[in-house]
């Protein structure tokens, strides 16, 4: 079987610093043997969690539109890259407004209890998360982990790695960091061949 | 002068527990006859998310024109600007943070291009608020939130000593938070002290 990693860029803007780092991972993963697919939330329409809980009693959302399809889709997935952009000390409205759409799995988990991830199922699914900030503080992710975490939790993926890289503004961009596609690249082709030798058993 | 108060319910579900938390704050505010409230439910205002152009640093505007052109002005010309989210996934709702990522053209004002926010003589007589509600009961369910609403506030000259922040954890179903145990008086001195500090700032 080969192994699916899917890459969310949740950044507004193409082809920017984040996007960029993704490309890397994705570039290593297939350089690892994966099957990779890359999605742009900004080609995607949907709209945010409407807090209305209808999916507390249903399990489904009411809205039917692209969130649902790609929630379809990362639960299909082995690997599953989530990038954004820090804005204002978070991630993006973008990807927050997706991943709040995540409400109705979290109710079959923990409300209707339809939806369950064993242990086994949580070490073979791995989930990273990618980012730049403009700014060099050592804290400029700390509001994104927990938001992160949350997603891959709800989604029965292990919280892998980070490939995080900051001060984007004095870099000047991804392209002059020594080290950070580099970085993506060698953690995108490892997790992968990681992946698959656990699914061999 | 009237006192301005410029109230931004975050939640994208009506009369849900935060925006019941920030009618409370601002009940006590409005009971004082100098102070005009204008609430503002952010489902409604129509304010895209920002697209990372980074053309306000050299705009000192937006690109985009939508809501924000009018709350823009709205957020300058407030004594108190009151700020209120759920916590969805362990962050505020998706609408508040397009907000927030908008204020990105007060941020290029301030620290790019180095111009002022407020007038000098109204600095330091403004203040600030958030108000947030959480289903979980977990004590660090406010903590990824808290760094995005300093930002916001940061950016429109209201200062860290100047934020006040009400949030209440546990409450997750509709009308939750009217069984708390002291939400509302919290919430209702809250508002009473913030009119008594703006007045004492503005008088000064």
């Amino acid at each position: 079987m080969t192994i699916t990693v899917l890459g969310i860029s949740g950044s507004p803007h193409r082809h920017g610093n984040t996007e960029t780092l993704l490309d890397s991972f994705l570039e290593g993963a297939r350089a690892g043997g994966g099957s990779v697919e890359k999605v742009v939330l900004k080609t995607l329409q949907y709209s945010p969690c409407r807090g209305c809980n209808a999916c507390h009693k249903t399990g489904k959302c009411i809205v039917e539109d692209d969130a649902v399809m790609l929630y379809e889709k990362i639960l299909a997935s082995d690997c599953l890259v989530v990038a954004s952009p820090i804005y204002t000390m978070g991630i993006t409205a973008e990807l927050k407004g997706f991943i709040d759409r995540q409400q109705y799995l979290w109710a079959r988990k923990f409300i209707l209890k339809t939806l369950f991830f064993s242990d086994d199922h949580i070490k073979r699914h791995k989930g990273i998360f990618i980012s730049t900030a403009g700014l060099g503080w050592e804290n400029v992710f700390d509001g994104a982990f927990p938001v992160i975490t949350a997603l891959f939790n709800t989604t029965g993926f292990e919280y892998y790695d980070n490939v995080i890289a900051n001060d984007m503004d004095r870099f000047n961009g991804i392209k002059n960091h020594p080290t950070a596609l580099k970085e993506a690249f060698d953690k995108g082709e490892k997790v992968t061949g990681i992946i698959e030798k656990i699914q061999k058993g | 002068m009237p006192i301005k108060i410029l109230a931004f319910a975050g939640s994208p579900r009506r009369y849900g527990n935060s925006e019941t938390l920030l009618d409370w704050v601002l009940e006590s505010m409005i009971a004082d006859p100098e102070v005009v409230v204008e609430k503002v439910p952010l489902d409604e205002a129509n304010i895209n998310s920002c697209k990372g152009c980074n053309a306000c640093e050299k705009l000192n505007k937006c690109v985009q024109r939508d809501g924000m052109d009018i709350y823009h002005d709205k957020i300058i010309a407030a004594d108190i600007v009151l700020l209120s989210s759920p916590i969805y996934c362990m962050g505020i709702a998706s609408q508040p943070k397009a907000l927030i990522d908008r204020a990105q053209v007060f941020r290029s004002r301030k620290y790019v291009l180095k111009l002022p926010i407020v007038p000098p003589g109204r600095k330091g007589k403004r203040l600030g608020v958030f108000l947030s509600t959480a289903g979980q009961n977990w004590s660090f369910v406010f903590d990824a939130a808290v760094p995005s609403v300093k930002c916001f506030f940061h950016v429109i000259d209201i200062k860290d000593a100047d934020i006040s922040y009400l949030m209440i954890n546990g409450v997750d179903e509709k009308g939750a938070i009217d069984l708390h145990p002291t939400a509302r008086t919290d919430a209702s001195n809250l508002g009473k002290s913030l009119i008594a500090e703006i007045k004492k700032r503005l008088a000064a």
